[in-house]
């Protein structure tokens, strides 16, 4: 009897693992077969998907940009499977994209052309921590804040804090050279990328910068820093560490009128107070995060101010002391400073899942991040809240304030017609009204597939050649994330307009 | 294939991703496939796009534990664990998911004497080792005898439910004596009630989990007594009635559910008011259960109520991530459920505790089987009480 239902369990069993096997085989039927045999040849089976469900969803990020066309999905456990899956593509003459945890808002992720999907999510480790130096080697699918908890041990983090940091990658961070509350006294990524390993599209691989302060030659790590996939695939990036600030004072500041909290701005910087980060929300974006982040925002507040200064404890006593003299002065109604780590990370939470709350209020929303002078916040805002009114649209606002990065989020339904059209135009209006007040296209975001169009409205032909070029130095063939950033005269768009057609076919 | 799902629940999605870190099996692969976001998308796709149901498509949404990690991580509250319930009954309605074979193994839940005879005989054939426990995910030793539940009083009623009963009744037993430490009349619900339907409402089996419900509110009904579950998974299933029929009188009979530790929470100054008690000089980890956690939201309860009676109580690291039990779930998907233990099992000896406390029988038989000393939270407050006594 013994051996009967051992042998019985072993059936139900075994024919479940055999179902896990069928499952983990990548459909290879269809026009991709040959391309998807010899990626599995190449990476092995576990590390491939072809299926219309994986490709659909690699098709898209965060953005409202759904025409994304993704080929074979890859998910490469190392440098050596970055090269293989490159090889292959170019084998077949297909492109290849990246990405990272797909938050991206600007499209930069969204396949064009069928181009083989790299998802660089399993490549998570953190390889050196390298004290001396002041560095450490992580793989590009790390999470932001997975390396910053990482860190935490030796009193150090990882500066630039993007709001989506509790999942976005730093590679994706490295493509998007992004930015985040705290690059206003930190830098942005830029600033705390040392040195990248990159997967060219000829497959060979290359370190870019080294760990030195003045590495020799060409800068070509900056160069490579925001080029948002076009000039190669980071399998490697050593990141500079930050020591933890002694102190950090916190400070919720609220508002009757935004005007009051953007010339508090504005006295903050004339004051010579350099603070680790300056962000405004409106009343409607409070009024969206409160419910989640439950951390005692002032839904009745036109505007709140959310300020953090921090290094040695006398320094930050100061500041923050004038800070809120300077709120006073003009006008804030409340000025309140988080008592413990718990309330200020409750504070942040709600600032950081701004986005993310958004359907709160309506499903959908559109935004763009342009950056405008600081010193005419107050302008600006008023013209974005009268274009919203003309088109009929709710706009939540939420900004870095301290260098003039805005995000305009404009929260509608898609199933409502003649919405997204409407959102369209209010927000081709915010980008020609920023740029009017020589303001630029983007601070932090990227411009993906989705600001390509307004790349002409702010650089002349000269330019956007230049910036060809550049490119063309690192990808010659436009194998690398094609159809991105530059505008169609001057990019290799002809790839993605290759195989756009057979769009359709990828469902089922 | 339209899955039936709330149109407003569908659409509240804004894909930021701010749930992947929470969701176990994305963490674990790697795969838009396997995230919440990358579920609600393809619901959507097959709901409002007409997209063909594929057997990969089936794949994401089997894959999913339902620890419901992504609700509390999100910042528009999107309601998933309703949306994966309709995705599932939708499927399962199609024949598309839960074999016969589950069907039935699942009617044995609410079929008593059926199911406690059962257990008896799998307690004697691992007494016998005809079965292969370790592989199976089961005990390696299960009560062959089970002490009889008795009535103390009438002041609250304790849920007992279906396998907790039948392979953990010391659990219950340890339960209601620290309840009735803490000055309480506890009348176990026993055969009335047998079984809450949670495993049923998983798999997608809607009539049959609403069948259910009715019936334990029926043997429940009569009085206002606070109805206390030592489950977290049945405490979040009783709780979710409300929803599930969608009447006044289930939305009121859920409103007198209480996890255990959220009662005995609001009533510890009667518990630690008895007598003085030693605490257990031993460092437990707590191990949230998710429906306790991310469904019933009354996690904290647990070291509320466990830290006067064991010395050193902490917390894990892992921000709650599921342990990959999902009830049925780790044997339905054996692979995904080790790989997502091990993290949990890593955080547990990052904590430096010997002990682990979990308020939930199907997280505590999955953590044992990978050889941790899994306790019920109140059996240890019950230990600390007798010790003293």
């Amino acid at each position: 009897m013994a051996r009967t239902l051992a042998a019985a369990t072993r059936r139900v069993l075994g024919s479940r693992r055999r179902d896990d096997r069928a499952a983990a085989v990548p459909d290879a039927s269809g026009a991709d077969a040959a391309l998807v045999a010899d990626l599995v040849e190449a990476v092995g089976a576990e590390r491939v998907r072809a299926d219309a469900a994986a490709r659909y969803l690699a098709s898209r990020d965060a953005s409202i940009y759904k025409e994304g066309n993704a080929g074979p999905v890859c998910y490469p456990g190392s440098t050596s499977d970055v090269v293989e899956c490159v090889k292959v593509a170019t084998r077949h003459g297909r492109a290849v994209s990246p990405r990272g945890a797909g938050t991206g808002l600007a499209g930069g992720a969204a396949p064009l052309g069928q181009p083989v999907v790299l998802s660089m999510t399993r490549m998570d480790r953190l390889l050196e921590i390298d004290l001396d130096n002041g560095a450490a080697w992580v793989q590009p699918g790390i999470v932001n804040l997975d390396l910053t908890r990482a860190l935490a041990p030796h009193g150090m983090h990882y500066a630039p804090d993007p709001s989506s940091q509790a999942a976005c990658t730093i590679g994706g961070n490295v493509a998007n050279n992004a930015g985040g509350p705290h690059c206003l006294a930190y830098g942005v990524t830029s600033a705390h990328v040392l040195a990248v390993e990159v997967v060219m599209s000829d497959a060979s691989v290359v370190t870019l910068g080294d760990l030195t302060a003045e590495p020799a030659g060409y800068d070509l790590r900056g160069a490579f820093v925001g080029s948002e996939g076009m000039c190669g695939i980071a399998t490697a990036v050593a990141v500079r560490l930050t020591r933890n600030p002694p102190a950090v004072r916190t400070m919720l500041l609220s508002f009757d009128d935004v005007s009051d909290a953007a010339a508090t701005v504005s006295a903050i910087i004339a004051a010579g107070i350099v603070p680790a980060a300056v962000e405004m929300m409106d009343q409607r974006c409070v009024a969206a995060v409160e419910d989640f982040a439950q951390a005692g925002y002032p839904k009745d507040a036109a505007a709140v101010l959310l300020v953090e200064v921090d290094g040695p404890a006398g320094g930050v006593a100061i500041a923050a002391d004038r800070v809120a003299g300077i709120a006073r002065r003009n006008q804030a109604v409340s000025v309140r400073t988080a008592a413990d780590d718990d309330e200020r990370a409750r504070l942040w939470k709600g600032r950081k899942s701004a986005f993310g709350a958004v359907a709160n209020v309506m499903p959908d929303y559109y935004l763009h991040d342009t950056v405008v002078p600081r010193t005419r916040l107050v302008e600006v805002l008023e013209q974005i809240y009268d274009i919203v009114d003309r088109h009929d649209l709710l706009v939540l606002n939420v900004f870095h304030a301290g260098d003039g990065n805005l995000h305009p989020i404009l929260a509608y339904d898609s199933r409502v017609p003649g919405a997204g059209e409407r959102v369209h135009a209010a927000g081709r209006e915010i980008i020609e009204m920023s740029l009017d007040m020589g303001g630029a296209l983007t601070g932090e975001h990227g411009i993906g597939v989705e600001k390509r169009e307004y790349m002409n409205r702010m650089f002349s032909a000269v330019d956007l050649d230049q910036q060809s070029r550049l490119r063309a130095s690192f990808d010659p063939h436009c194998r690398m994330n094609p159809g991105k950033v530059l505008p169609s005269a001057h990019s290799c768009s002809d790839i993605g307009a290759l195989r756009a057609s057979d769009a359709a076919g990828v469902w089922g | 294939m339209h899955l039936g799902l709330d149109d407003d629940e569908l659409v509240a999605c804004v894909a930021c991703g701010l749930c992947l870190p929470h969701c176990p099996t994305f963490v674990i692969t790697g795969r838009d496939t396997e995230s919440p976001r990358g579920r609600i998308a393809l619901m959507r796709a097959v709901q409002n796009e007409g997209a063909p149901v594929t057997d990969d498509l089936i794949r994401s949404m089997e894959t999913c534990v339902q620890c419901r990690g992504c609700e509390t991580a999100c910042p528009s509250a999107v309601p998933f664990g309703h949306l994966m319930e309709g995705t599932r009954a939708a499927l399962a309605g199609a024949g598309r998911i839960t074999p016969r074979w589950q069907r039935l193994a699942l009617r044995v839940l609410r079929r008593r004497r059926l199911l406690l005879a059962g257990s008896t005989l799998l307690a004697l054939a691992i007494r016998l080792r005809l079965v292969p426990t370790r592989r199976l995910g089961l005990p390696a030793r299960m009560p062959l005898r089970r002490p009889p539940l008795r009535t103390s009083g009438d002041d609250v009623w304790l849920f007992t439910g279906c396998v907790m009963d039948a392979w953990q009744r010391d659990v219950h037993l340890a339960v209601q004596r620290v309840l009735e430490a803490a000055g309480a009349g506890v009348e176990p619900t026993g055969g009335a009630a047998p079984c809450c339907g949670a495993l049923h409402i998983h798999a997608g089996l809607e009539a049959e989990t609403k069948a259910m419900a009715r019936s334990v509110m029926d043997a429940l009904s009569g009085d206002d007594r606070p109805i206390l579950v030592d489950a977290a998974g049945c405490g979040a299933s009783l709780k979710d009635y409300g929803h599930l029929l969608g009447t006044d009188e289930a939305r009121a009979f859920s409103a007198r559910v209480y996890d255990v530790h959220e009662w005995l929470a609001a009533h510890l100054d009667e518990l630690k008011s008895r007598r003085p008690v030693e605490p257990l000089d031993m460092t437990v980890a707590v191990q949230d259960p998710c429906h306790l956690r991310h469904v019933q939201r009354a996690h904290q309860a647990v070291p509320a109520v466990l830290s006067p009676f064991v010395a050193n109580v902490v917390a894990l690291d892992d921000d709650g991530l599921c342990c990959g039990a999902g009830g049925a779930y780790s044997v339905m998907e054996a692979e995904l459920s080790k790989a997502i233990r091990e993290r949990k099992t890593a955080a547990v000896a990052r904590s430096g505790a010997t002990a682990v406390a979990s308020a939930n029988p199907g997280c505590s038989l999955h953590l044992a089987a990978a050889g941790l000393d899994v306790r019920h939270p109140l059996e240890l407050v019950d230990q600390a009480l007798s010790a003293s006594r």
